[in-house]
């Protein structure tokens, strides 16, 4: 059960990586600005998958502190950027 | 027990990375902002939700901190889409293919010219 543990955790971070490289091409060349910004929100959750992945590879509990600060750096950016973009302003 | 906790900690990641992926598929081919939102639910409920989980059951010592990063991303994740599709409502992000429209005679949109 070991084995294919660890063959599952690999497959499974690989093709986490495929799509946060996927995501980010959307964030970067998108239709529109707004489609642009659902690419960085969906990137930033990748981001926060794949450190996840990488605590259970390295069996390390510190990882999933910096996967906590990801989501809240992901979740006031993209709150602030929908509000710039449907206010023209932040505040 | 530790078979079985193991063999249940790979059905969940397998089944995470699928719904992901299939997220993923519907971010690229629906054909709206709004549609490609509902895809994107899928992503960070279903696939951050299950890996969440399955790493909770692997590593020792990560339960409350993996139950309180659920608890965050249960909580964040419908605020986000909440807040991006009333901006694209806002900023006059067109509908494709559309019926009808509740929205039009309470919120003024813009014309979407800058977006």
């Amino acid at each position: 059960m070991q084995t294919i543990l660890d063959t599952v955790i690999w497959v499974i971070l690989a093709l986490h990586l495929l799509m946060v490289i996927v995501a980010a091409w959307n964030a970067w060349r998108g239709e529109n600005s707004v489609m642009r910004l659902v690419g960085l929100d969906i990137a930033s959750t990748l981001t926060t998958a794949v450190l996840v992945i990488i605590s259970i590879i390295r069996q390390n509990s510190l990882f999933l502190d910096v996967a906590i600060v990801t989501t809240a750096l992901g979740y006031l950016s993209t709150v602030a950027l929908a509000k710039f973009i449907s206010d023209q302003r932040v505040f | 027990m530790e078979a079985v906790l193991q063999f249940i900690a790979i059905l969940l990641l397998m089944l995470g990375t699928f719904l992901s992926l299939v997220g993923l598929i519907g971010f690229i081919r629906l054909p709206d902002v709004y549609t490609r939102l509902h895809a994107t639910g899928k992503v960070s409920v279903f696939g951050l939700v299950f890996l969440l989980i399955a790493a909770s059951i692997l590593t020792p010592l990560t339960v409350w901190k993996g139950i309180l990063l659920i608890f965050f991303v249960l909580l964040a994740s419908p605020a986000v889409s909440h807040s991006i599709a009333s901006a694209a409502y806002k900023a006059g992000v067109p509908l494709a293919d559309a019926k009808r429209d509740d929205l039009k005679s309470k919120l003024s949109r813009g014309k979407g010219k800058d977006v």
